[in-house]
């Protein structure tokens, strides 16, 4: 008989856990929290019933995967089409970040110009 | 104690609820006693309502609603001027009154259930604007960016926001407002920056974040696109201190406002009912 090692597994389910709609950067700090409490290396984070993760989430827990790599195997599952996407375009932008900042050229004008203007 | 009686808006533009907002809170900076009398309107809408909630919460001023007033019982379901601050609340609030959504009034300190909270809201924004391909990501990401902003610079605990849909107009508003230190001085205190109101917005716009990573800094930009441009006919408003930033109709100004101050930040928008899909990937950087 063969002595194979299984290795541990652990799921967090992300919308238990946090919301359905993850939006703020902080709160991937009580993620991590809970990810470090786990006994095990390999961490599954289990998005279903995830929504939505707004761009500010995604870039906080992508530092926060590079933060634990040495300790924790992070897999993000059950991920929908939208969270894969921003999940991917934010990872894109982190290892080539764009160089180009966009411009920014409005008119410039005081309250009372643009009322009598608009509201004539 | 000084009496300020709000001007009621010349249209239902959102400029013009800006111009009422302004002749409310113009030459009040330093003032500490003040009660708002709101007995001339009779409708108000998220840019000018939230913000008068906002200030009422953080100063402890007054506020004055005739019984007769048209708006007492709207102001009533929607909890002007406390808000309310748990999920319990909230679904109360749209069980009894379905089509008004409550300002809500979000806690940094709650964690989790502030998150849930604001996701509550968010869905029923989407829930209201009707199951269409793409909405739901045209709804979240703009609400999720700005409510992160509050907790991310304003070093205020405290965030608000509120939204109505207008079935008739077939437009929804939404406010996100906080009373914390503003763009200018994040600016300063964050990187040593001393610059004006205009120069501040200026520098959010461009993506110039306060953070040390070169991949931050898309939140607002991002979420000013994706109002105006990708649910087409959209209408951005952002006032930081004394300056406005107005983006309507493929136009953009910074509009000064004289006399005027606000402590923090005010995001308010129009959105109007998308009629057929929306794609926000190409916005997405």
């Amino acid at each position: 008989m063969r002595n194979v090692k299984r290795v541990k597994e652990i799921s967090i389910n992300i919308a238990n856990l946090l919301a359905p709609i993850i939006s703020s950067r902080d709160i991937i700090d009580i993620l991590e929290k809970s990810i470090k409490k786990t006994d095990s290396r390999s961490v599954n984070l289990d998005f279903i019933n995830v929504k939505f993760i707004s761009r500010s989430a995604a870039h906080a827990l992508l530092l926060m995967k590079e933060r634990l790599q040495t300790k924790k195997e992070l897999s993000f599952i059950n991920t929908n089409e939208d969270i894969t996407n921003m999940l991917r375009a934010v990872a894109a932008n982190r290892i080539v970040p764009k160089s180009q900042k966009p411009r920014f050229n409005p008119e410039k004008t005081n309250i009372d110009s643009l009322l009598k203007k608009v509201l004539a | 104690m000084d009496k300020i009686v709000i001007p009621k808006p010349k249209n239902d533009s959102l400029l013009a609820q800006l111009g009422s907002l302004y002749y409310a809170f113009v030459n009040t900076k330093n003032k500490n006693n003040l009660e708002f009398d709101l007995s001339l309107l009779d409708w108000v809408c998220p840019l000018l309502i939230l913000p008068l909630s906002a200030y009422i919460n953080n100063t402890g001023n007054k506020y004055k609603i005739n019984p007769s007033d048209k708006i007492r019982t709207y102001l009533e379901i929607t909890s002007f001027p406390r808000g309310i601050d748990s999920i319990s609340s909230f679904q109360r609030k749209i069980q009894e009154h379905k089509t008004y959504i409550p300002i809500s009034v979000l806690k940094k300190e709650k964690g989790t259930q502030r998150e849930r909270l604001e996701a509550l809201f968010a869905e029923k924004i989407y829930k209201i604007l009707g199951n269409i391909a793409g909405v739901q990501n045209a709804v979240y990401y703009p609400i999720a960016e700005l409510v992160t902003n509050i907790f991310e610079h304003s070093k205020k605990d405290i965030g608000f926001i509120f939204g109505q849909f207008y079935p008739k107009k077939d437009y929804l508003d939404i406010c996100i407002a906080d009373c914390g230190r503003g763009f200018s001085d994040t600016y300063k205190e964050e990187k040593g920056l001393e610059l004006s109101d205009s120069a501040a917005i200026s520098e959010v716009m461009k993506g110039n974040s306060v953070k040390p990573e070169k991949e931050r800094g898309y939140g607002i930009r991002t979420s000013k696109r994706i109002i105006c441009e990708a649910l087409d006919g959209g209408g951005f408003i952002m006032i930081s201190g004394s300056v406005a930033l107005v983006s309507e109709n493929k136009r953009e100004s910074l509009v000064s406002l004289p006399n005027f101050h606000w402590q923090g930040v005010i995001i308010a928008y129009r959105i109007p009912k998308p009629k057929g899909p929306i794609d926000i990937s190409r916005f997405i950087e």
